[in-house]
């Protein structure tokens, strides 16, 4: 496959997500569910993939790269925690208590419930 | 002269510039701290803070990057049906699991904070804690928390689940590794998951597939349990 063919398979993967966000996008915008159209697309993707309605060849060029650089995408929130500096000096004792303790009791309800109930594939 | 810096292009190469040095380092020291996210918004800030750059100027480039936290979102999706193959036979054990997981977190940490007398706003942004940053920053629009707050916690939850949630499980009788896998990724997403592929390859799936079910779940409850425990899910003026 040449450069040109490769190019135009990365460009209609992209085309794909888009479409599935603007689908997303324009649901919640019409009927005004309150869900963002994001994560409707999201579950929009997968609905389409399990009904064979796409192909995972088709899009894992773009989701693949996107998935990838996710971490980039979020650093301008990271850089935003700057204009909240005065907030955080005065709260990061609460801050710190609720997430730490929320946290860990999340991971070990979730383990227990798996351990439990799960079929065993351990030593798949 | 325009000043370069309220150029978009500034916002732009800075946080490329910080984002790759971030990860080169990453790669040769492999330390939890060393969160690629961390230290670029770390460096970036130190640079905006020493040139006096105001967060403003720096975001009329930063905005073009974070717009695509969308299309990421969505593709997310796709992971989702790749692992989803993975771990067909355990699908309904795992998604009790998730689900019993999300909502005691999301519950939790509002019960908690409530407990240790936090305002308000702290509870509308940390509700979604769990979660994988971009829908979480998503969700902390939707209960009109900070969206930065929130993205600067998560982060935070997902180090430490990286750090010491193996060995705080191990420590209380976890022995399913698939359980454990599970566990991160609903308690910290991502980062989390990162740890869960280090234990191998199916903790690694149910990990990815546990971050976006439970994204799912919580993009659900929260604002209901924000309405219920604050009272209105429209914002005070802050």
């Amino acid at each position: 496959m040449n450069l040109f063919q490769r190019s135009l398979k990365i460009l209609k993967a992209f085309f794909y997500i888009f479409l599935f966000l603007g689908l997303g996008e324009s649901i919640v915008y019409f009927i005004n569910i309150p869900v963002p159209g994001n994560i409707l697309g999201m579950v929009l993707i997968f609905l389409a993939l399990k009904l064979k309605l796409i192909k995972l060849e088709t899009v894992k060029p773009a989701s693949d790269t996107l998935i990838n650089y996710m971490m980039l995408f979020f650093v301008p929130f990271g850089v935003g925690l700057l204009a909240y500096f005065d907030f955080i000096k005065s709260y990061w004792i609460i801050l710190t208590i609720a997430a730490g303790l929320s946290t860990l009791i999340t991971l070990y309800v979730t383990a227990i419930v798996q351990q439990k109930l799960e079929k065993d594939d351990r030593n798949l | 002269m325009t000043e370069i810096y309220k150029l978009p292009v500034f916002g732009i190469l800075i946080t490329l510039v910080a984002f790759f040095s971030a990860i080169a380092l990453r790669k040769k020291i492999k330390f939890v701290l060393f969160n690629p996210v961390l230290i670029a918004s770390a460096l970036i800030i130190l640079v905006l803070v020493v040139s006096d750059v105001s967060f403003t100027d720096y975001n009329r480039g930063g905005k073009y990057l974070s717009f695509f936290l969308g299309p990421a979102i969505v593709a997310l999706g796709v992971l989702f049906f790749e692992k989803y193959q993975l771990i067909k036979h355990n699908i309904y054990p795992f998604l009790l699991a998730v689900c019993c997981g999300g909502i005691i977190s999301v519950l939790s940490v509002s019960c908690i904070a409530i407990l240790i007398n936090a305002p308000d706003v702290i509870i509308r942004s940390i509700v979604s804690i769990s979660v994988t940053t971009p829908i979480a920053i998503e969700i902390s629009q939707i209960t009109h928390g900070i969206p930065s707050i929130t993205a600067g916690v998560v982060i935070a939850v997902g180090i430490f689940g990286n750090a010491f949630g193996p060995a705080f499980l191990k420590g209380l009788g976890i022995k399913s590794k698939t359980a454990m896998g599970t566990a991160l990724g609903t308690a910290a997403h991502g980062i989390g998951t990162a740890r869960a592929i280090e234990e191998g390859h199916l903790p690694g799936a149910y990990s990815g597939l546990a971050m976006c079910v439970n994204g799912i779940l919580t993009t659900l409850i929260a604002p209901y349990v924000v309405l219920w425990i604050v009272g209105s899910i429209e914002t005070i003026t802050v």
